[in-house]
């Protein structure tokens, strides 16, 4: 069968690194990434982004989230991501004005007020522990936030996958994350089609709880009729085929990648092992 | 196959692995809308994990409610869950809780015979007693300061006993409204694990707060956590107490939903999950000659609904 | 070589009515043999039986026998059926794994999860998608497809595993007149490419006068016509078990009636 314009050769240069032979994969199954940060080993940025974490609350005082956040910068600024992080960061904003005033005003056991206005009492302690708290909670959301936005989720995935996981995991992960959108799309359309019946979603509490049940009900309901030939279409494609998954797209695991991850594994167990016997914080 | 890999394998059919990414996008997209679209002080992201793990098990239900809370900060497509993560922990908790309640039977209708009456008050005492001795031990702990916002040291008895009587009132309000909606003493049972499983959650999420946000959430409830600590609570008192009063309230309110839900299925559907068997009620329902399309496509619904 | 049912009967799980039954039904390689009948008639069951898919997958009882290339389908696990027998549902949407990024990918899913060295793997998805020409879809977003294309991927995705039998529960229900022709179209080429047999449950009888060898036509479960397709479509039965007409038969009797006269030519026209 003579190929048509829009297959590759087999003989191209559009392959794998991954792969023990040259497949002839286009480049919009492979979509290699480009970019240092971004073409290290989707587990060697798990095991980055796990150390940032660990260090944000296991290392005492500022000590911790300030590193942290110099090293987020500095690869936020060399993989140009400082823009996405940065309304990540501020859709934290809500939580971290909570934190500010809960703290600022109520720091159990503080004793050093900034100034007093009748039983209102600002402290340093609560300042500095309100301060402490939020940083530490926006660097550690940047440092996932970082992960994800330079390692989609399908690569990930796939580096999982070469590294044992199950179909079934595989399968669970990357289904989950692309239904989100579809059963946004599901609520919004059951949000109007009971707004345009009189349910009121703005308006009293009480009112606004009355809305769950008939939005609750019909989404669930919805999403479980389909579990029935979603099985069966599962089974049609041999999901339950023993055996390994075979792979098409194998992120690279070069000896940079390898090397980075064991040190950030090694840094990780040395920061747990320190604080939990004592010697910081 | 060793016993415990049976276990495990038992839960993990075809069906719960095409349920558990359903139940993962329901658990956000509803704790979004309900959080910050409706705006309400309760939580409702767990309605997936106490359905798959009522439906499939312990294992499944673990899974689901970890993977939530984690797709949820990693790969969002919605908002507000940049620092969800580590609620994983409490996600695993409450799913694997559900396993439980569904394999001990607490979430099958229970119609009509006197027998269930007896059971279901037998139940009622038993949660009422651990939640007394939940709530007198949190609020009025030795911990805790006497001397408090209103001066008055027998306030920290009085605590207990306002923030237990609220979540008795929310308790026995939505277990009338289950029995005046179907007569089915089942609820009773369903309800009852939702306050175990909020106070469990409550116990759990208490250190995550504190070690993690500075005890506050970015919710109206920090208002409560406010007032506890102006009596001069810890972080994780005032967070453990704030807990004890919306996270039950909000459980006991999805496990009135899953119930109903459960309810609403037709058996056949219920009957190929993992947890099948114990779900079902005693009573065989006349099955209607019903339609063999829409059984296979339309698998939940109970009456035939025409074809699809 | 066959995929042979044998006084068939199928009652669904924790149901004593019988859902489809008794039934006799061969299907050979290169034949296309349509399905009609009413609502409920027993079509999507006697597609679920043929697969495999039940009890198999959805539990239920299930008497005679069903033996594809002579091996008892009974003694097959779910995914050896699926290499034998393709299945295909209405809903393109529910069809999708819902986590593949490119058609490609998705049509890959099936070899794949075969454990096939990589290479045969995409030899297949290219095979796949030639057989129905669709290699232009292969880039595009699985989720982002109109009705009739996403159809046809569900179709190259079956078609990957490379079944000796394609069993079709109405795929162009949810479709429109385009997406229809597209995917009828495209079925005549897989049948011709690939030599399956194809068991097609239509409700558009005029989809099965074009492509169908021959016919059966369901009443409650049971079969209750049988043969050619030129003859069950002409078959003044056909309106009383519930099943519409082609276009041209019913023209054709409409003038009938009206009192026009036919030339040969004229007949052979409308068929």
């Amino acid at each position: 069968m003579e190929r048509s314009p829009l297959v590759p050769d087999p003989g191209s240069a559009a392959s794998s690194p991954g792969l023990p032979r040259n497949l002839g994969l286009p480049e919009y199954v492979t979509r290699r990434p480009s970019g240092f940060y971004r073409t290290l080993n989707p587990a060697t940025k798990l095991a980055i982004a796990a150390l940032e974490v660990v260090t944000v609350f296991l290392v005492p005082g500022w000590l911790g989230p300030i590193a942290v956040l110099l090293v987020l910068a500095v690869v936020a600024a060399a993989s140009h991501t400082m823009r996405a992080l940065a309304v990540i960061g501020l859709a934290a904003s809500p939580l971290v004005i909570s934190i500010m005033v809960v703290n600022l005003f109520i720091l159990p056991g503080a004793v050093d007020p900034i100034f007093r206005a009748g039983p209102i009492a600002p402290t340093w302690s609560g300042l500095w522990f309100g301060l402490l708290t939020s940083t530490r909670l926006l660097v550690f959301s940047s440092a996932v936030a970082l992960a994800y936005v330079t390692t989609p989720v399908d690569d990930l995935l796939a580096d999982m996958s070469r590294r044992g996981l199950g179909r079934r995991g595989v399968f669970v992960v990357g289904a989950a994350v692309q239904m989100v959108p579809r059963t946004i799309e599901r609520v919004g359309e059951i949000m109007d089609a009971q707004r345009a019946r009189g349910m009121d979603t703005e308006g009293r509490i009480w009112r606004r709880a009355r809305a769950i049940v008939p939005l609750a009900a019909p989404v669930v309901f919805g999403a479980l009729t389909e579990v029935e030939e979603r099985t069966m279409a599962l089974e049609a494609r041999a999901f339950t085929a023993p055996g390994r998954q075979t792979q098409l797209r194998v992120p690279a695991d070069r000896s940079r990648d390898r090397a980075l991850r064991w040190a950030a594994l090694l840094a990780l167990a040395g920061v747990v092992v320190l604080r939990l016997s004592g010697r910081v914080g | 196959m060793g016993l415990l890999q049976r276990w495990v394998a038992r839960q993990f059919t075809t069906r719960v692995i095409v349920l558990m990414p359903v139940a993962i996008a329901i658990n956000i997209v509803l704790g979004y809308t309900v959080q910050s679209g409706l705006k309400l002080p309760i939580y409702m992201d767990s309605i997936g994990t106490i359905l798959v793990g009522v439906l499939g098990g312990p294992l499944p239900g673990l899974i689901t409610g970890a993977l939530s809370d984690l797709i949820w900060q990693y790969a969002p497509g919605i908002g507000s869950g940049s620092q969800i993560g580590p609620f994983a922990i409490t996600g695993a908790v409450i799913g694997l809780l559900a396993g439980l309640w569904g394999q001990l039977g607490l979430f099958r209708p229970r119609r009509g015979r006197s027998l269930n009456l007896v059971a279901a008050v037998i139940a009622l005492v038993v949660i009422g007693a651990i939640a007394l001795y939940t709530y007198s031990h949190a609020y009025g702990s030795s911990d805790a300061f006497n001397s408090n916002v209103l001066g008055n040291s027998s306030w920290t008895i009085d605590q207990s006993r306002l923030f237990f009587g609220a979540v008795m009132v929310v308790f026995i309000g939505l277990v009338g409204w289950a029995l005046f909606l179907r007569g089915d003493v089942g609820a009773v049972f369903a309800i009852s694990a939702g306050l175990a499983t909020g106070i469990a959650a409550a116990v759990v999420s208490a250190p995550i707060y504190a070690f993690f946000y500075g005890g506050v959430s970015g919710s109206g409830t920090d208002a409560i956590v406010a007032a506890f600590r102006a009596g001069g609570d810890s972080l994780y008192q005032s967070t453990l107490k704030q807990g004890l009063l919306s996270d039950p309230i909000d459980k006991m309110i999805t496990t009135f939903v899953v119930f109903f839900i459960i309810g609403s299925l037709s058996r056949r559907f219920i009957a190929r999950f993992p947890n099948g068997e114990k779900l079902l009620g005693r009573e065989v329902e006349p099955e209607p000659p019903s339609a063999p399309k829409d059984e296979a496509a339309d698998g939940p619904k109970d009456e035939a609904a025409g074809a699809s | 070589m066959s995929l042979d049912l044998a006084a068939v009967r199928y009652r669904y799980a924790g149901s004593s009515s019988v859902a489809l039954g008794p039934v006799d039904l061969r299907v050979e390689p290169g034949m296309v043999v349509g399905v009609a009948g009413a609502n409920e008639s027993g079509k999507t069951t006697l597609c679920l039986v043929a697969a495999g898919m039940a009890p198999g997958v959805i539990g239920g009882r299930i008497e005679g026998s069903i033996v594809v290339d002579g091996v008892d389908a009974a003694t097959l696990r779910p995914h050896e059926l699926a290499q034998r027998c393709g299945l295909l549902f209405q809903r393109a949407a529910t069809q999708l794994t819902h986590t593949t990024a490119t058609v490609f990918e998705e049509v890959a899913f099936g070899p794949c999860n075969l454990s096939l060295a990589a290479d045969e793997v995409v030899e297949r998805v290219w095979w796949a998608l030639g057989a129905l020409g669709i290699e232009a879809l292969a880039p595009r977003e699985p989720t982002r497809l109109s009705g009739g294309q996403g159809q046809l991927v569900a179709l190259a995705s079956v078609l990957a595993l490379r079944p000796k039998y394609l069993i079709l529960d109405e795929p162009t229900s949810e479709l429109d007149p385009a997406g229809t022709a597209l995917v009828a179209d495209a079925l005549v080429r897989a049948a011709r490419e690939t030599g399956a047999g194809i068991l097609l449950v239509e409700h558009k009888t005029d989809v099965l006068a074009r492509i169908a060898d021959e016919m059966v036509v369901l009443d409650r479960g049971s079969v209750a016509m049988r043969g050619p397709v030129a003859d069950i479509l002409g078959d003044v039965r056909l309106a009383d078990l519930g099943v519409e007409a082609p276009a041209k038969v019913r023209l054709a009797r409409d003038l009938q009636a009206a009192g026009a006269d036919f030339t040969a030519e004229l007949a052979s026209a409308l068929g």
